[in-house]
């Protein structure tokens, strides 16, 4: 080996660091997926004739892409209804003493102590027909017959916000908590009232966080196998169920992997615009 | 011989790895490996079946690894020449597909002692079936007062928004669907007429499940009353207190072959073939017939009794009259087309 450098420049990262975890993803991530979609180049389950036709018959199917449509949608309904329960919770963390902060961080990571099977379990008693829900409101009155709550829309973005709550929140947290609290008083004295100064102050400041937040909640809501199909029932069909039939219950492979590269790109592309919005909002911060 | 440092490393490092990866030397030297399902079954077979094997064979070694039908086809599949299961268990459709992908071996019938008393249904050349999983109508008693008696009660007024089905993505469901296209006029290579039923069935629909191990959910949480049920999955709700009862409908109780297959290249041929005899043994079928496992048997030798005698059927005699089997080979051609069907039409 030839000698070492005379001085090293201290500006710059040694890549040798990264290299273990890097390897790491090559193998056991960008490989499988070019394998996955070099199947899904083919056109017959057995992968031997090449071919756009498995691209073709998703592309040029409206059931199909009424499955990615109502995906993509569900993934948007959830992450709006995380974005407008969790912020508050965020913005109550930081306006609160010590102890209680405690209490509100134990409280929003509680979900993620107990596993996703288990919360959606407790979601099919809320919502059943003899569920806590449908119990409180006919004991009430309000209802005669018990409400379909279980197998809907309804309850499947009910359900994911909550289990997916902790993602929008914890972003949320950390990006108020940048937030100079001399800002609000500044804000304050000048004569806005405490919307304006949220709208004009707190809310722009804080996108970072809304960003992360949101981009973390969609992806984890879109491809929530479980819950979806837990809480969903057999007739909704989602892009993960619609995926795991083509490819476990009918063996037909190449088109489950042109499903999955499909619907990796749908997902890189509202990512990509949570990301540009990212990097507005940065600029927008900063003036 | 020279010995110097490099041939001395060399020589070491091979011996530690053969010692950290012992695979690397004798695929033969391994176990039997024998590929169950998850959940009771794989309780019941290490409870009965794995005894049974190693009391006959000398304390073989032999490992179970549960998985689900499309698993153990896709491991199998992975490795042809060297596969890394001995004994597949297999649902009649995922059957077809191993034996048409050429990854079992025909059995040994030959040398078998006890295929010959299996009953008909269960003699299958590439593999018998040792056990048979039977489909009917599971009900609550406390919600229907009079037990159903046929699969269309299912459409009765009474049942609005109480009735609860799986898609066709189970053995259960598509299976079930060929039997209402059946009683309707059609067959296994026309289920229109099922797709038609099931249109008529919307009013009284409260759930499409994803699996059959989700409509017992919805037993439980009261979400639904009546619907197609598999004979042993109810008698497990039962046992934990579950207001269920199973009935064996007058068109007769659906009954899927659990086959069991010797893996072609199997290093370990001649055990497996053993494993399966132990499986087929009556001693073994009497055991798993009784609680808690409630097994159908398939071999003729085996007296019926218990609660499988009260529900399902007394003798041999009784369980073919009382049972329909179902053309597979027919389903599997144009599964894919009823599922997408499903997927379309089916929406509560």
């Amino acid at each position: 080996m030839g000698a070492a450098p005379a001085a090293r420049d201290v500006t710059s990262y040694g890549m040798g660091l990264a290299a273990p975890l890097a390897l790491f993803f090559l193998v056991f991530f960008v490989a499988p997926l070019l394998q996955l979609f070099w199947l899904s180049l083919h056109n017959d389950t057995a992968g031997l004739h090449w071919g756009l036709g498995q691209y073709l018959h998703f592309l040029t199917d409206p059931f199909s892409l009424g499955v990615l449509g109502s995906t993509l949608l569900l993934g948007a309904e959830v992450t709006a209804v995380c974005l407008v329960l969790g912020f508050p919770i965020a913005w109550l963390y930081q306006r609160v003493g010590p102890k209680l902060q405690t209490v509100i961080i134990l409280i929003v990571l509680l979900p993620l102590l107990t596993s996703v099977v288990v919360r959606t379990f407790a979601w099919i008693v809320i919502l059943g027909r003899q569920g806590i829900i449908n119990a409180t409101l006919q004991s009430l009155g309000l209802i005669d017959t018990p409400l379909k709550l279980l197998y809907t829309q309804f309850g499947v973005v009910i359900a994911l916000a909550q289990v997916q709550m902790p993602l929008m929140t914890l972003p949320l947290i950390t990006a108020l908590g940048r937030i100079d609290p001399n800002l609000d008083d500044a804000s304050c004295s000048l004569g806005a009232g405490s919307w304006r100064t949220f709208f004009r102050i707190v809310l722009p400041l804080s996108l970072p966080g809304v960003i992360a937040g949101c981009t973390l909640t969609y992806a984890a809501a879109i491809t929530a196998f479980i819950t979806q199909s837990l809480i969903g029932g057999g007739q909704m069909l989602f892009m993960p169920m619609y995926l795991y039939q083509q490819a476990s219950t009918l063996q037909n492979w190449p088109f489950a992997a042109a499903i999955s590269i499909i619907f990796l790109l749908a997902v890189l592309a509202v990512v990509s615009v949570f990301t540009t919005l990212g990097r507005m909002s940065r600029g927008y911060g900063g003036a | 011989m020279i010995l110097n440092r490099r041939s001395l490393m060399t020589t070491a490092l091979t011996l530690g790895a053969m010692k950290a990866f012992p695979g690397l030397s004798f695929a033969q030297a391994r176990p039997l490996v024998f590929a169950t399902f998850t959940g009771s079954w794989e309780e019941a077979h290490k409870a009965v079946l794995v005894p049974a094997f190693r009391k006959a064979n000398a304390d073989a070694a032999m490992v179970l690894d549960p998985m689900l039908s499309v698993d153990q086809i896709a491991k199998v599949n992975a490795a042809k020449a060297n596969p890394p299961i001995d004994v597949m268990l297999h649902d009649p459709g995922p059957a077809l597909v191993a034996v048409g992908q050429d990854l079992v071996e025909p059995y040994p019938v030959e040398k078998s002692a006890y295929y010959k008393d299996l009953i008909a249904e269960a003699q299958e050349p590439m593999g018998p079936a040792p056990f048979f999983q039977v489909v009917g109508l599971t009900y609550n008693p406390e919600a229907v007062k009079t037990p159903p008696t046929s699969w269309a009660d299912l459409w009765k007024p009474e049942f609005k928004g109480r009735v609860g089905i799986t898609n066709l993505n189970s053995t259960l469901g598509t299976g079930w669907l060929v039997e209402i296209a059946k009683m309707r006029g059609g067959s296994e290579a026309n289920v229109d007429p099922g797709f038609k039923a099931l249109e008529e069935l919307k009013p009284n629909l409260a759930a499409v499940a994803a699996n059959p191990g989700a409509l017992a959910t919805l037993f439980q949480q009261g979400q639904i009353d009546i619907s197609p049920g598999n004979f042993n999955a109810i008698q497990i709700l039962k046992a934990r207190g579950v207001p269920v009862e199973f009935v064996a409908p007058k068109e007769g109780a659906i009954a899927f072959k659990t086959t069991i297959h010797i893996v072609k290249n199997s290093p370990n041929r001649e055990l497996a073939f053993k494993l399966i005899e132990a499986a087929l043994m009556p001693e073994v079928q009497t055991t798993l017939m009784n609680p808690p496992y409630l097994i159908v048997p398939t071999n003729s030798k085996v007296a019926m009794g218990g609660e499988i005698a009260r529900v399902l059927a007394k003798d041999t005699a009784e369980l073919k009259k009382k049972f329909v089997f179902q053309d597979w080979k027919k389903i599997n051609e144009q599964r894919s087309a009823w599922i997408e069907r499903f997927n379309r039409e089916i929406k509560i």
